[in-house]
């Protein structure tokens, strides 16, 4: 007979959510999976496929689903939630319906919304009773996850039995979780590594090279290091696996949307025309006006930012946009020595 | 008394019992950490004390208090490094106990209810034995203090959540009149006695003595620093709350040196109310619940603003943390300060907040905690832990407590009364700011103030511009307005209100008038004065830049 820890409840039933499902059941807990969609509950528990997202891979029978917030919110008191970010304030809204003081909220969602402004833990805190709230981010991307790679991330939180409660909930020979208690840090690297993403893409399809990509990717660990700091982050955290670590998965992943984005706004495609090709939105294109309005107003210097919102909001040509960053003025690589 | 029979807070019966579970909690909790930890050794916690209070005594000298407390010390300790275990935690029972003994309040029903009514007489009595004749000509009349000092805000909520469980009332600090007006007040709205921590230097006279241990005062000495002591306070507030009574903490910790309203939070005795909390729900108590109520106290003028300021500016503020010599301590000053205030109507203004549970959550009329949706919240869930259970987890809880500091700050910025001095006085060092860009501060108030004309034809307009903001703010309930601050064209009152005041009491008048003109004539206290308005936002509206 297994003796399972605490049962794991999952708000989200995407590539992401699935695979932290999976990870769950592996690290030895029932798992049951919120998502909207009857059908797809049904086969989750018929037949423990996730047939949108994996169709290939057959989920473990530990894991099963239901579209009945309540139902999650009794099964367990440990939750994960993977809303998207353009919906995560209704959604959590719907969920702190069901939630009580006792409830553990982890969220593994990065972006920023746009019309408030504020990270997903905040929203959290406004639309839930839960005040043990945590974020989960890393380089974890789902496909490699879900092939059994192995794989780390960071989980944030300012009450430690959050870090201990996740670090069981998803720990085991194949994924390694770190504790953090940086939330702001975890959240705004897990935010921003979107827009330079974008701009990865635009690196590949100007053709430009490695050195180029290895310039973009520790110059923009840099400026979301400067943006993450203004609104007190550790400088620490952007060293670790939320920070640097996802910023390189991120931009290494030619297959990412927000990718894909840049790849074919620098071959000459409208936004309009890239944006209609995708079946979803890439999370850095709405990331990027946020962004670029919270730096403004607080002053703080993100060429790269500013770059690829000309590029996608001001129509700015991309081979410009490259030439002017590679023509500003050259200071100290480390922004305390200027 | 008043209207309802409250708790006893702590009654001479009670306190014995108090005492006693104090110095129960404080061995219980140092023998399990030393059993924990081997480098945690008992002979090594009585000889931190030891050690502490023989540097004490070499920094303020040997006076007689000093002298038999080093006695007693020596005493309790006797043979400290030949006894055994068993003698060693009974040396550390008895330190505690002592402790305790020192810190425990001597409450009495009887002189609470006469204390209350005699202290409009009382306030200078406490602070200047004068001859019948001089005490009754220093009040032409029996001054109501109603007329004088406005009570505000949730005073019905907060009288029920006194009945249903236990209160923490958490004040701004800018005075010491702070701990006498709110125990007057509470007993002019009906609301319970409070137990509070008074520093030990407000206990330097006979009579002051008396009235702060009637009105609920337990003594703290800041001068004692070791942990032991630090412990045994901690535990007297955890076992009195336990036992119902209600509290009174100043998170700010000590008066705000340069007049802003708090904005760092002490949080070593907030974090007892969750410690109580949870002592209450694993014994079971019938009404176990504690809710916070910020108050702010906002006065027209501070009695020790000259010297508070004084202090902040110089940067002395910390290596003087506990102020002797200022105004409160000069009788003629607090009489002066006291009669003048009286005269005046509406002088200063309490709002109470609303209540709160210890994790920053609004609670209903019920005391049944809110979410920030509005949503009813069950808190025991707060303290569980994965396994259902309810346990103290110091981490945990104290996060928790930074949370509900948050959230004291909160509504202290919300419930902050404005009053003619503040608007008087930000509005002046705002227009003298903006003849002075990109100048220092220290500067400007040594060499660019004083003396400083402003016709009141310009000053008007200005302060027109802060009130019709303030009153926007008060409408989104960002702020509460005092005085003769209110809709219409209030400016000209305004400033005239603040003119007397401003005139009435400090050594120098902080502006005054002259002619069609007016004068700043003590810079520091103009920014005193100024900085309670900092913090909103309001300063572009008086520039009259974005």
């Amino acid at each position: 007979m297994t003796d399972y820890g605490e049962p794991i409840g999952i708000v989200g039933s995407g590539s992401w959510g699935t695979a932290l499902a999976q990870l769950a059941a592996d690290a030895g807990h029932k798992v049951l999976i919120w998502t909207r969609s009857q059908e797809k509950a049904d086969a989750f528990n018929s037949s423990h496929i996730n047939s949108t997202y994996w169709p290939d891979h057959k989920l473990s029978e530990d894991i099963s689903a239901t579209t009945d917030l309540s139902d999650l919110a009794s099964f367990a008191k440990f939750i994960i939630v993977v809303a998207p970010s353009h919906g995560f304030r209704e959604t959590v809204s719907t969920l702190g319906e069901h939630l009580a003081g006792d409830h553990v909220l982890v969220h593994a969602t990065k972006g920023i919304e746009l019309e408030t402004l504020k990270r997903m833990s905040e929203i959290l805190k406004e639309e839930t009773p839960a005040k043990r709230i945590g974020v989960l981010s890393g380089p974890n991307l789902a496909a490699e996850i879900m092939n059994g790679m192995p794989a780390a991330a960071a989980v944030a939180s300012k009450f430690p039995e959050v870090v201990e409660r996740a670090q069981s909930a998803l720990t085991s020979n194949r994924f390694r979780v770190y504790g953090s208690r940086d939330m702001a840090g975890v959240e705004i690297a897990g935010a921003l590594k979107n827009i330079v993403a974008i701009c990865a893409g635009v690196v590949n399809g100007l053709e430009l090279g490695t050195n180029t990509m290895a310039m973009l990717i520790t110059r923009g660990a840099v400026e979301i290091q400067r943006f993450g700091m203004k609104h007190g982050a550790d400088a620490e955290t952007f060293s670790g696996l939320g920070g640097i670590g996802d910023l390189i998965a991120t931009c290494m992943s030619v297959l990412s949307r927000n990718h894909q984005v840049g790849l074919r706004l620098s071959r000459g495609e409208k936004l309009e025309d890239v944006l209609g090709g995708l079946n979803r939105v890439a999370e850095g294109v709405r990331t990027v006006r946020a962004v670029h309005e919270m730096a403004r107003r607080i002053k703080v210097d993100m060429p790269i930012t500013w770059g690829v919102h000309s590029m996608l909001y001001e129509g700015a040509d991309p081979k410009e946009v490259s030439g002017k960053l590679m023509s500003r003025q050259t200071k100290y690589e480390v922004d305390s020595y200027n | 008394m008043s209207e309802i029979e409250w708790r006893i807070p702590v009654s001479e019966d009670e306190r014995g019992d108090i005492v006693s579970k104090v110095t129960d909690r404080v061995v219980a909790e140092l023998m399990d950490s030393v059993s924990k930890s081997p480098e945690n050794e008992l002979e090594y916690i009585i000889n931190d004390v030891l050690y502490h209070e023989k540097q004490r005594a070499r920094s303020e000298g040997y006076s007689s208090e000093m002298k038999e407390e080093l006695s007693f010390l020596k005493s309790a300790t006797r043979g400290l490094s030949s006894s055994d275990d068993e003698k060693k935690e009974l040396m550390l029972r008895k330190l505690v106990q002592h402790y305790a003994e020192d810190i425990a309040g001597h409450f009495d029903k009887k002189v609470y209810a006469f204390t209350t009514k005699i202290l409009p007489i009382g306030l200078e009595a406490i602070f200047n034995v004068q001859s019948p004749d001089t005490l009754l000509s220093g009040f032409s009349h029996m001054p109501d203090l109603r007329a004088r000092i406005a009570i505000r805000g949730n005073i019905d909520h907060v009288k029920e959540m006194a009945r249903k469980g236990t209160i923490i009332v958490t004040p701004t600090h800018s005075s010491n009149m702070d701990s006498v007006v709110v125990g007057w007040a509470m007993n002019e709205a009906g609301l319970p006695p409070l137990n509070y921590g008074a520093g030990k230097n407000l206990f330097t006279n006979y009579l002051l003595s008396f009235f702060m241990n009637s009105l609920g005062a337990y003594k703290v000495d800041r001068r004692i620093k070791h942990s032991l002591y630090k412990d045994t306070l901690k535990y007297y507030s955890i076992v009195i709350l336990e036992h119902g009574c209600h509290s009174l903490f100043f998170p700010g910790g000590t008066r705000s040196r340069s007049g802003t309203v708090e904005k760092k939070l002490k949080l070593g005795l907030l974090g007892t109310g969750l410690k109580a909390f949870i002592n209450n729900l694993l014994a079971g108590k019938e009404n176990p619940n504690i809710y916070v109520v910020p108050l702010t106290i906002n006065y027209p003028i501070v009695l020790e603003g000259e010297t508070l300021i004084d202090d902040y500016l110089k940067e002395a503020g910390k290596s003087r943390y506990i102020i002797e010599d200022d105004e409160f301590s000069k009788p003629f000053k607090t009489f002066k300060f006291a009669s003048n205030l009286m005269k005046m109507e509406s002088s200063m203004t309490l709002h109470f907040g609303e209540p709160m549970d210890l994790f920053g959550n609004i609670v209903d009329e019920n005391g049944v905690s809110l979410d920030p949706r509005g949503r009813q919240v069950d808190v025991r869930g707060y303290v569980t832990n994965g396994a259902g259970e309810i346990v103290h987890d110091d981490a945990r809880d104290a996060e928790y407590t930074k949370e509900l500091g948050e959230a004291i700050k909160e509504s202290f910025h919300r419930n902050t009364v404005v009053l003619s001095t503040h608007a008087l006085a930000f509005t002046l060092f705002n227009m003298l700011r903006c003849d002075n860009p990109g100048s220092d501060l220290y500067r400007m108030l040594r060499f660019e103030g004083e003396g400083k004309k402003y016709p009141i034809k310009t000053v008007l307009p200005r302060l027109a511009a802060l009130t019709d903001e303030l009153l926007k703010l008060n409408n989104e309930n960002k702020i509460k307005l005092g005085g003769p601050i209110r809709p219409g064209d209030c400016a000209q009152e305004v400033m005239y209100d603040a003119l007397r005041f401003f005139s009435m009491y400090h050594t120098k008048p902080v502006v005054s008038r002259r002619s069609e003109n007016i004068i700043l004539t003590d810079l520091n206290l103009l920014y005193y004065y100024h900085n309670r308005l900092v913090g909103w936002g309001l300063e572009k509206c008086v520039s009259g830049r974005n």
